[in-house]
């Protein structure tokens, strides 16, 4: 089988990069082995939230103090602004509808409750523009009764550390009691699914209203609109007060929605997109891929011209660790991981760890190296790309985008 | 010292689960039945307990479809589906029922079936007698069991068929499945079409059993292996004397002698499994590789939507399938969103399972209609009754589109048959 | 709590022997008052195997303690059965082993009346596929698993039970001393910061290697040197049986199915008393460890690994041999009236876990001597609390149920499994109820997560505690109405069950720490919740 691009990975990276060809035209191939990060999405992209332990307010101009290792060291400030408009955009053509500004964090909140810088974020999630307040005086904040994937009481302690007065009146619903008859299975996704009936959506407009009160907004955990904003519209229309979502403990709702999103977007495009197959081999001749093979096609090999590994960090499988190494599993490029698993991490779960740092090293192209020199038509984006810890500077989705997007520049500037 | 945890081995993978409960969010069941404990607590959770002690086997297990979207959905590459169809073969206890048994055993019921089809499809489209099977049999009366066709594919080939075959310069073994011998010849009759037109002659197997794969739904592990074994010694003269691949028109058939008969079996397929083939991939590949070339009629046009099939899904073949079908001039395909029918084999004609089957479907349905389709396209026998029940939209085999699509004497010329 | 109160008996130390002396000692009619510094089990007692010992290991070179051992090992497979799992166990010869070493090792445990068969390589393959296949020899022995947290709180359980009261991360600063004689103990509340002192007639220090220190406190020197042992924990049960090696006991040759896990060990190495405290696993205990356990398991290698931790033993040196050349790992009880001349102190060390109940028999006899108490030891006869009956068995019962029958015995029956909201798993990797939380909050002194984990395994299956960690503090807050120490408590709870993970994160261990990362630092910003709670303090 032939493309013009094939990409190994179906992740927030993969599927950006897959769109931005297959809109101008390109035979594009995603092979994704599984489903992706998405799934822990928070409802908010970043693009830079964190330098030296402090908030950034202005992600681009943060960006000249980060690490020359740093992805976004190696597109320099102009790209980053540019592609950073460019993946809003393509976002928005996708039905991802979001607000934000990439030269002024805003503030997201975390299922427990504290207020985090982030780029964009989906529409219909609470925000704010300050650190240390929220733009209501009081809130409702909805107890969906035994839900323990969100940890309400958490959250009520944060808010009101935001200076709000926070109620927290409990709903309760025939099929949201339905729904926990399962002892395990009443996560975020499974209530989502829920409410895509549309009487439970009414059922439940009807008791927030009931138990609203009066305050100046309705906040609730986001678990209406997994497959697309109908339920959350039909829902906001019908309470009373202004309504908006919270995200919850993975699995995410609208990580699941955004990521049906892309690949829809992506395969409308005329893309191919290959669920829960692997690239397991590589064939390189020289400083190129010639082809690929994966798990399930096998005695056909897929060909093409540029190859963009999308493949993500050690929790997707797109560098691999054991008791002597850490390696890239396809071609073994380099990495900048030490050989020593002792020097891998450090105690303190939620310090610099360093493993969240390694990847694979590139040139200026996003190019990856293998022996020290650049292969001529393979690409790395996302988190399989070494130099930058995602957690300390907060730069996660914008790394995965951003790259994506620069490299699918550079792909179509070749011709 | 030398493979001191270079890499981690695992029954099924199941100690590569990170717990990120993603397949969970994929599971059509555990979505609709709050029953069912949903595929990583009957999976890998479940697993580690069951090492401990048997006793931690729960017969909710048996609400599993089997369908696999689990482990497509696995980032970790665990294989939950077949962690969860081992315990359910290791620990169960309760013995089929007889209705359970009838479902399983399609071959040996559509045999019987065949005999007196008119009577058959008369008495099973009756009130009286779906009311009965309601009762009795606990089968859901809002079923329409598929029609059993008066002439068995078998039948109609060796009469109408198997003396042209030795003419051309190829050849195939064609394992047709219980639904093309007794519900819809016209699909083997499609395949011997296509086949012929691109210079390929079509055999049978020496000897044909049904996969198995509605005996492994429903527990009967030692039918299953039984009639594995036979299907893979004719496969085998198939493949060494008669140097026959062999390819089928079902994807649930080919994944159960892919990758359940040696994964949940035991059933050897070596040297077998690499020749048996879907026929979409056998014809896209020799047309990928510049072996075969099809001539399509002008004035053909269809809107179809593709419904990838569980299994087919897993196999990670749908693609075959569909570029295939874009290769139709005429041809407008939508793909179709991925979520299970519900059918799920014989499971959403249980009694009990039905309300569950329709509710998973839903969303296919919905999707179907959106879609206004003249046909639906599916690579899944049991997919093609559940949509055409629950949507009333026609449902073909891609073959059967290919069929219809090309220009046989074209055809034939570009390939060289006289 | 009373602090006029005076009481029988003040027993220091929350490991097994403290808890086993309170149990006796309240049995006898005494009135006593237990306080453990941290909680329940913090010490050596839960940082070892798992293992009831049959006393073959014993059995060539310290006879009286395997006797000692199978009589025990006996007594706690009837009075201590839910925290008992009959595995059975076997002694393997490797080729490089001496097979004539097998003889001495059965005739010896005969001697010590330990049941010791000698089967065939190809049988002991057949009834413990996991056995290294290059066996040349196999003896069968009566050897079980045992569940450490589980009996150290039926004891405490039980002496509440009968009139004892039980106080955790209540710390000894100081023994109140009056000519000659223990009158009690200063103790800082470390919850509160309080500082309280409470007296009684008898001070019992079983404060495992810490008791050194307590003696120190009251002018007596017990002469303790620190043995440190490093474990490793794998994903799940590769044995279903306790496998050892026959020869002379040495380096990690151990292995025991622990409820849903194995574990490996020990490596021994004597360390200084100041690093007692230092729990941190090296790279090099790791890789003992890792090369020793494949030789009785080879599929080790392949096995994903959960963690590592270390515990540490008191071994005691002889009183007429202050240089520790001459060790006794046999139970040392002292008099110190008898000894040393300060009445009112008793000092219990030394034994094994498995032989506490007969330690807490002898340190209680020995208290009940010095009060004129003379009614007898019951502890062997009357089984603990959730013992009484054996397990209900095969009945078709929930996941949830039979997970907790499995750490509670019978008083699961007081677990609330009514409602769906009580039958909601928090730890799904170990099938931990929100009933069963409730359950040991309001019946096992559970402050914090960590001592709901070890009342319950929440967090300690395979994704050590990711899914569950927030679950269960948020639930954890609610019912002891404190939703921001909850919060810390989480992250402290993470960062212990890292401190684990850290020594063998390679492969899925290291992923799953990815994922925790992501999930609580960047998803959630666990870690600036807790930064902005410290910078409003």
């Amino acid at each position: 089988m032939k493309f013009d691009t094939i990409i190994m990975g179906g992740g927030l990276s993969g599927l950006t990069c897959g769109i931005a060809l297959a809109r101008t035209g390109k035979r594009v191939a995603i092979v994704a082995g599984g489903q992706n990060t998405l799934h822990f999405f928070g409802g908010s992209f970043e693009l830079l939230g964190n330098v030296d332990g402090a908030d950034v307010t202005n992600p681009l101009e943060a960006i000249s103090s980060l690490d020359q290792q740093h992805p976004y060291s190696k597109m320099g400030h102009e790209q980053v602004a540019q592609l950073a408009e460019q993946a809003k955009s393509l976002l928005g053509d996708a039905g991802i509808k979001t607000s934000g500004d990439s030269a002024r964090n805003h503030y997201r909140i975390t299922p427990l409750g504290v207020t985090k810088p982030a780029w964009l974020t989906l529409d219909g999630l609470a925000t704010t523009d300050r650190p240390d307040s929220l733009p209501w005086k009081k809130v409702a904040l909805i107890n969906l009764e035994s839900f323990i994937d969100y940890p309400i009481d958490f959250v009520v302690e944060g808010l009101r550390a935001l200076n709000t007065t926070v109620e927290m009146p409990t709903v309760t619903l025939e099929c949201i009691k339905r729904a926990r008859r399962s002892a395990t299975e009443m996560r975020a996704t499974n209530l989502a699914k829920v409410f895509t009936n549309t009487r439970n959506v009414a059922q439940l407009a009807e008791a927030i209203n009931a138990v609203a009160g009066d305050v100046d907004a309705v906040l609730m955990p986001a678990v209406v609109g997994i497959d697309n904003e109908d339920a959350s519209d039909i829902l906001k229309a019908q309470v009373e007060k202004p309504m908006y979502f919270l995200p919850t403990l993975p699995p995410s709702v609208s990580g699941v929605r955004i990521n049906a999103a892309l690949r829809h977007y992506f395969q409308m495009l005329g893309g191919r997109f290959l669920l829960g197959d692997t690239v397991d081999k590589a064939t390189l001749e020289g400083d190129r891929v010639t082809r690929v093979n994966t798990a399930k096609l096998q005695d056909t090999p897929l060909e093409a011209d540029q190859y963009v590994l999308a493949t993500g960090s050690f929790m997707s499988k797109g560098l691999v660790s054991n008791f002597e190494r850490v390696y890239e599993p396809l071609l073994d490029l380099d990495t900048n991981a030490p050989k020593e698993h002792a020097q891998w991490s450090q105690f303190g779960l939620m310090g610099d760890q360093p493993f969240m740092s390694y990847g694979v090293m590139t040139d200026e192209h996003f190019r990856p190296l293998k022996d020290g020199k650049p292969l001529s038509n393979v690409y790395a984006i996302g988190q399989v790309l070494g130099g930058h810890n995602p957690l300390t500077l907060g730069d996660g989705t914008g790394v995965s985008l951003l790259t994506a997007l620069a490299v699918a520049q550079n792909i179509l500037d070749q011709k | 010292m030398a493979t001191t945890q270079l890499t981690s081995i695992s029954d099924h993978n199941f100690e590569q689960c990170l717990k990120c409960s993603i397949c969970t969010v994929y599971c059509p069941v555990a979505a609709v039945n709050p029953a069912y404990p949903g595929p990583k607590q009957a999976g890998p959770d479940g697993e580690r307990y069951r090492l401990k002690d048997p006793k931690f086997f729960d017969e909710a297990l048996k609400l599993c479809l089997n369908c696999k979207r689990c482990e497509v959905a696995c980032p970790s590459d665990v294989r939950i589906g077949d962690l969860i169809q081992q315990a359910r073969m290791k620990h169960t206890t309760h013995r089929p029922k007889l209705r359970d048994m009838m479902l399983a055993n399609t071959d040996l019921v559509g045999s019987m079936a065949t005999i007196v089809a008119p009577i058959t499809n008369f008495s099973l489209g009756l009130k009286p007698v779906k009311v009965v099977m309601d009762a009795v049999m606990a089968i859901d009366k809002h079923r329409t069991f598929p029609a059993y066709s008066a002439q068995k594919f078998e039948a109609w080939y060796r009469k109408n068929a198997q003396a042209q075959q030795d003419k051309f310069a190829h050849h195939v073994s064609y394992f047709h499945g219980c639904y093309v011998n007794y519900n819809f010849p016209q699909l083997g009759k499609d395949l011997v079409t296509v086949m012929n037109a691109v210079g390929y002659g079509v055999h049978l197997l020496d000897k044909e059993k049904c996969c198995g794969v509605a005996l492994i739904a429903n527990g009967m592990y030692q039918q299953a292996r039984k009639q594995g074994e036979v299907n893979m010694a004719s496969m085998r003269k198939s493949i060494n004397q008669m140097r026959r691949p062999i390819i089928t028109t079902s994807s649930t058939c080919t994944f159960t002698m892919r990758d359940e008969y040696p994964e949940l079996l035991g059933v050897n397929n070596d040297n077998v499994r690499e020749h048996l083939s879907l026929a979409t991939r056998f014809l896209f590949q020799l047309i990928d590789e510049g072996e075969v070339k099809l001539a399509f009629r002008p004035d053909f046009k269809m809107r179809v939507a593709y419904h990838t099939a569980c299994h087919m899904q897993r196999m990670g073949w749908a693609i075959y399938s569909t570029e295939l079908l874009r290769m139709i001039p005429g041809l407008e395909l939508v793909e179709l969103d991925q979520n299970c029918c519900g059918i799920s084999g014989t499971y959403g004609f249980k009694k009990e399972n039905y309300e569950t089957s329709q509710a998973i479907g839903s969303i296919l349905f919905a999707d179907i209609e959106a879609a206004k389709p003249d046909y639906v396209s599916t690579d899944c026998e049991t997919c093609k009754w559940q949509i055409e029940m629950s949507t009333g939209v026609k449902v073909l085999n891609p073959i059967s589109i290919l069929a219809q699509a090309i220009d046989v004497e074209a055809t034939q010329k570009l390939n060289g048959v006289r | 709590m009373d602090n006029n109160k005076h009481y029988d008996v003040i027993v220091i130390g929350g490991g097994i022997t403290g808890a086993g002396v309170a149990r006796d000692c309240a049995m006898r009619g005494l009135s006593v008052l237990l306080l453990e510094r941290f909680d329940y089990t913090n010490g050596a007692t839960g940082r070892n195997h798992g293992l009831l010992h049959s006393g073959a290991r014993y059995a060539v070179t310290d006879r009286e303690s395997a006797t000692e051992c199978i009589e025990e090992n006996m007594i706690l497979r009837k009075i201590a059965r839910h925290c008992v799992e009959e595995t059975d166990g076997l002694f393997i010869t490797l080729p490089e082993d001496d097979l004539d070493y097998q003889k001495t090792f059965v005739e010896a445990c005969h001697a010590s009346g330990i049941r010791a068969d000698i089967i065939d390589p190809a049988e002991a393959r057949a009834i413990e596929p996991s056995v290294n296949p290059d066996l040349i020899g196999a003896v069968r022995v009566p050897d079980a698993a045992v569940d450490p947290f589980r009996l150290t709180v039926a004891n405490v359980m039980d002496a509440c039970l009968h009139g004892a009261e039980s106080l955790t991360y209540h710390e000894v600063t100081g023994l109140i001393v009056n000519q000659n004689r223990v009158d009690g103990v200063k103790v800082r509340d470390h919850r509160t910061g309080e500082e309280k002192e409470f007296r009684a007639s008898v001070t019992i220090n079983a404060a495992g290697i810490w008791g050194m220190l307590i003696a120190q406190m009251a002018g007596v020197t017990v002469n303790m040197f620190p043995a440190r042992g490093a474990l490793l924990i794998f994903g799940h049960r590769v044995n279903q049986m306790v496998i050892n090696r026959c020869r002379k006991p040495a380096n990690a040759d151990i292995l025991v199915p622990d409820d849903t896990v194995c574990v490996i060990g020990t490596t021994s190495d004597r360390i200084p008393i100041e690093t007692v405290d230092d729990m941190r696993v090296t790279d090099d205990e790791v890789r003992l460890l890792l090369a020793e356990g494949e030789k009785l398991a080879p599929s080790l290698a392949t096995t994903r690994i959960l963690r590592a931790y270390a515990g540490v033993r008191p071994l005691v040196a002889a009183d007429n041999d202050p240089s520790g050349r001459s060790i006794s790992r046999g139970i040392v009880c002292l008099d110190h009236e008898t000894r040393d001349g300060l009445a009112g102190f008793i000092t219990i060390t030394g034994g094994k876990m498995m032989t506490y109940r007969l330690m807490a028999q002898i340190t209680t006899d020995m208290a009940c001597a010095k009060l004129g108490n003379n009614r007898p030891c019951e502890t062997a006869d009357i089984p603990l609390p959730g013992s009484e009956k054996p397990k209900s068995g095969n009945a078709q019962r929930s996941f949830a149920f039979n997970a907790a029958e499995g750490r509670h015995g019978t008083m699961t029956s007081k677990i609330s499994m009514e409602s769906d909201a009580d039958k909601a798993l928090v730890c799904e990797c170990e099938g931990v109820s929100v009933g069963e939380i409730k359950y040991v909050v309001e019946n096992q002194h559970v402050h914090n997560l960590l001592n709901l984990r070890r009342r319950s395994r929440v967090g300690m299956g395979t994704c050590q505690g990711k899914l569950c960690a927030c679950r269960a503090a948020a639930l954890l807050g609610r019912f002891n109405n404190n939703i921001p120490k909850a919060q810390e408590d989480l992250a402290e709870f993470l960062d212990e069950r890292w401190k684990g993970m850290k020594p063998v994160a390679w492969g899925s261990t290291l992923r799953e720490a990815q994922l925790t990362a992501t999930v609580y630092q960047g998803l959630c910003g666990l870690d600036k919740a807790i930064t902005r709670k410290e910078g409003s303090k």
